[in-house]
Order: C-alpha cells, then sequence, then structure tokens
C-alpha cells in the first residue's frame, strides 16, 4: 500500500525528459536586456553572452567596474540594488589570471546578471564598497584567497586564514597541502607552525577524472592536409 | 514586491480620490516616509534628470533611452493627478519608490557624463581571455 | 623590469601606488621606521622571550631577505601586505605563536649535503 504512490512518483519523474527545457522567452528578455546595456555602456562591455542555463552575462574591461554597477543599480531599467556575491577565478594559463565575478540580483524585476572582469597578481582592480556595501567582506575575502588587490577599499585586511599565514590558498599554485603544519610544542609552551613534511606516498595527488571532462567542447578534429616532404616525394 | 499597506490605504482611498494621499500614513518599506508632494517631487526630478541629459550627446543611446523613459513617465505625471492611479499606470511599486528611482536616475545622468560611456571600447580583452573551457 | 624605464611600466601597467622605483623604496623605507619603533612595545605586549635588539634584526632580516625586488609594483603588494602585519601586530590581533614564528625555533634545519640527506633517511 505504501509502495504504490512512491512507484507512481517515480515513473512520473523518469518519464519526463531528463534535458532542461528551453525557456525561450527567458532568454529572448535576457538577450533583449544584455544588448541594451551593451549599447548603453560600449566603451566598458567586451562581450555579453547568456549561458546554457540562462544566465546574463557580461563581460567587462576592469575600468568599467564602477561605471558599470553604478550603472546597473541606478537605471531605471536595470535596478540591480543586490549585490549577491563577488568572487574570483583562477586560470593559470591566461595573461590575466584572474577572473572577478559579481553576481547582481534585481528584486524589482525579479532577475539575475553576472558581471566578469579581469586582473592579474599585481593589477589593482577598483573596489565596488562605493556601490555595493555587500561588497566589503567579499572583496576582503578574494584579497585572501587569491591576492588580488583592491584599490580603496576601506578595510582590506585578511578575513579567513591566520595572522601569520603566507601565500592565498585559492591559487592554482599553492599547495594543496599548505607550506606549514602546527602542533603544540610542549618545550616553548604555545603553538609552532613548521614546514610540512609529508611520505612521499601522501604528497602526491592525481585528481584527474578518468572520463573526459567537457565532451561537447572537444576540438574540432584537424582537416587532413597533405604534407609538403609527401608531394616532394611523389614529383622524385 | 508591493507591500500590504497601500492597498489597505487604496481600498479606503477609493471612496474619496483627493483623500488618498491623506489617508496613507505609512509605504510598509522601512525608511521610506510618505512623500508629502509626490506630483511636485516628480515634476522637479524629471525636468533636472532631461536638463542633465541635454549635456549628453544626441546619438548616446544611454540619453536615447533615458530620456525616452523619463518622457513617458513625466507625462503620466502630467496627466495623471491621483496618486493611487498613477501608482498603478507607473507600475514599476509605490509612488515613494518611482521618486526614489528618479532620484537614482539624476545621480546616475550627472555621473555618466564624467564616465562618457557611450565612447568606444577602451581596450580589447586578450585573445584567449573569455574562452572557456581551455 | 622596473629598471627598463619608468615611462614604459607606466605606460604599459597600472601602478599600485608608486609610479616609479624611488617612491617604492619611500615606501618602504617609511614601513621599516614603522617595524624598527614598533618592536620594543611589541617585545613588551606579547611579553617575548626576546630582546629589542634581536627583534630589530629579525625585521631587518625580512626586509633584506626581498632586496633583490626591484619591480615598483612588486615591492607596492609587498609593502602592502608588510603594512597588514604591522597592524595585526599593533592591534594585538596576533597572538605570541605568530609573532614567535618569524624565528623559526623549534625548526630542525633541513639536511643538506648527500650523506646528512642519506641518515635523514629521506629525500625532499
Amino acid at each position: 500500500l505504501f509502495v504504490f504512490p512512491v512507484i507512481i512518483l517515480e515513473t512520473f519523474f523518469f518519464s519526463l525528459a531528463t534535458v532542461r527545457p528551453k525557456n525561450e522567452v527567458e532568454q529572448k528578455q535576457l538577450c533583449a536586456f544584455g544588448e541594451y546595456v551593451a549599447e548603453i555602456l560600449p566603451k566598458y562591455i567586451q562581450q555579453v553572452q547568456v549561458t546554457c542555463f540562462n544566465e546574463l552575462e557580461l563581460l567587462i574591461h576592469p575600468d568599467g567596474i564602477i561605471p558599470v554597477l553604478t550603472f546597473l543599480r541606478d537605471h531605471t531599467n536595470a535596478q540591480f540594488k543586490s549585490l549577491a556575491d563577488l568572487t574570483a577565478v583562477d586560470v593559470p594559463s591566461r595573461q590575466f589570471r584572474f577572473e572577478i565575478v559579481y553576481n547582481l540580483l534585481s528584486l524589482r524585476f525579479n532577475s539575475r546578471i553576472r558581471v566578469k572582469t579581469y586582473t592579474d597578481e599585481l593589477t589593482p582592480v577598483d573596489s565596488a564598497v562605493p556601490v555595493h556595501k555587500a561588497a566589503n567582506w567579499y572583496e576582503r575575502e578574494v584579497w585572501d584567497m587569491y591576492g588580488v588587490f583592491f584599490a580603496n577599499h576601506p578595510d582590506l585586511r585578511r578575513i579567513l586564514t591566520d595572522y601569520g599565514f603566507e601565500g592565498h590558498p585559492f591559487r592554482k599554485d599553492f599547495p594543496l597541502s599548505g607550506y606549514v603544519e602546527v602542533r603544540y610544542d610542549d618545550e616553548v609552551k604555545r603553538v609552532v607552525a613548521e614546514p610540512v613534511e609529508l611520505a612521499q606516498e601522501f604528497r602526491k595527488f592525481d585528481l584527474n577524472s578518468p572520463w573526459e571532462a567537457f565532451p561537447a567542447y572537444r576540438p574540432a578534429p584537424e582537416p587532413l592536409k597533405i604534407e609538403a616532404g609527401a608531394k616532394k616525394e611523389d614529383a622524385k | 514586491m508591493r507591500s500590504p499597506a497601500p492597498s489597505a490605504a487604496s481600498s479606503k482611498g477609493a471612496a474619496s480620490a483627493a483623500m488618498a494621499g491623506a489617508l496613507r500614513k505609512t509605504t510598509g518599506l522601512v525608511g521610506l516616509a510618505v512623500a508629502e508632494n509626490p506630483h511636485e517631487r516628480l515634476r522637479i526630478l524629471y525636468t533636472k534628470i532631461l536638463g542633465v541629459l541635454e549635456n549628453i550627446p544626441k546619438d548616446a543611446a544611454y540619453r536615447k533611452y533615458t530620456e525616452q523613459i523619463v518622457n513617458e513617465r513625466f507625462d503620466l505625471v502630467k496627466k495623471e493627478s491621483d496618486v493611487q492611479k498613477l501608482q498603478d499606470k507607473l507600475n514599476c511599486g509605490q509612488i515613494e519608490e518611482v521618486i526614489v528611482q528618479a532620484e537614482n536616475e539624476l545621480s546616475l545622468a550627472r555621473k555618466m557624463i564624467q564616465w562618457k560611456p557611450w565612447e568606444p571600447l577602451v581596450e580589447e580583452p586578450p585573445s584567449n581571455q573569455w574562452r572557456w573551457p581551455i | 623590469m622596473a629598471v627598463a624605464g619608468k615611462g614604459v611600466v607606466s605606460a604599459a601597467v597600472k601602478p599600485i601606488f608608486s609610479r616609479d622605483l624611488g617612491e617604492a623604496k619611500r615606501r618602504v623605507r617609511e614601513l621599516y621606521r614603522a617595524w624598527y619603533r614598533e618592536v620594543p612595545n611589541t617585545v613588551h605586549l606579547y611579553q617575548l622571550d626576546i630582546t629589542v635588539k634581536q627583534g630589530r634584526n629579525k625585521v631587518r632580516e625580512m626586509f633584506m631577505k626581498n632586496a633583490h625586488v626591484t619591480d615598483p609594483r612588486v615591492i607596492d603588494m609587498l609593502v602592502i601586505k608588510g603594512k597588514m602585519e604591522l597592524q595585526e601586530t599593533i592591534h594585538v590581533w596576533k597572538q605570541r605563536t605568530h609573532v614567535m614564528r618569524y624565528f623559526h625555533e623549534t625548526e630542525t634545519p633541513q639536511p643538506k649535503d648527500f650523506l646528512s640527506k642519506f641518515y635523514a633517511g629521506h629525500n625532499p
């Protein structure tokens, strides 16, 4: 008696397509708004895109952080008054290795937008605190974890790591085991930090998945080319 | 979005349109007081915005769109004398919120003159900057 | 890189604070002075088992460790981090353990030559 409804539910869920349904209306709205913003701020916006999950992304030049965020906050048709999140992404192979990501929410129009910009280890980024008070601690976190310096931040200091901690743990070149380990030393009667010492078998981490990570983004097979050397041989 | 307070006020105010403003005691939103004379306030703000927009080049998209929004709202404000009906026609929250929006737009327009965002792109990104996955 | 010419640097990259090496060096000296003055206070506040002289020598050593840096942006970044450390020390946000970490008292020195590495029994 109890099993029956469960089965019904299960079959109901499984009978639905496992593919995420496309919301074309929403996508069109987002595209239109993206074009609208890009038309108004051509000086700063490098690219506008809508992701497969219907999220609008503005990719901007780092000079435009304050103007773009202020525009999105104060313009009557945008009103993105709430900064939901601010974080960074580290991609070491790029010239500007850090992406700074701002997630904004417009309560008035019930919509979200993502603003992305970029920087490297030594280029300061304008702090968003004058525009959104919420950016304060997020920027401290990004400073702490990635070492991105925010210019004109009112109170930029560490927020998560221990005092005296060296390095920025979310950088891709920061070792998973860290640089120091702490223990209580009975001789000096305090906690001491020493360079981490791991046996060889614990020092290597193989994080590669045996499966392909992005099958949809497989590089296109190169078109067959006739090599110059082969031709020459034929000619001979 | 809309708080219950104004709708309660509107049911009372429906009896006499002129009393609608007087009966509303609160917007129901923290830190947002009931506007004494919203029409006058909006008129001043919209005139100011349009004045500031004069300093922006005519072909700038920001000026074009903002003038469109402001003129649309300004016309409604001129035509409709009843606050409750004006609120419904503007369809962007209570009248006090509309005033705040106009204030924000005014400060934005002033900043926009300094930033000049209608100019061409400052710098192209490096070629692989926005490519993902790598 | 920075020595190549300040014109090149300021045109190509955004400076953090200092436009040239001289300005960066000035900031370093300011920071050094601040640390130098703070050391007696720190030793007293944290009740450290070191002399003021030892503390100042350590400060000097920490500064000299980065003496080879010539890029004003890198110097600025190091000064920023140094200032934050100083702030943490002045406000006693740190504890004795954090201050004493600079002195590496309990660490056993890593074996350098082949034979002592062999005796230590692992090859880092």
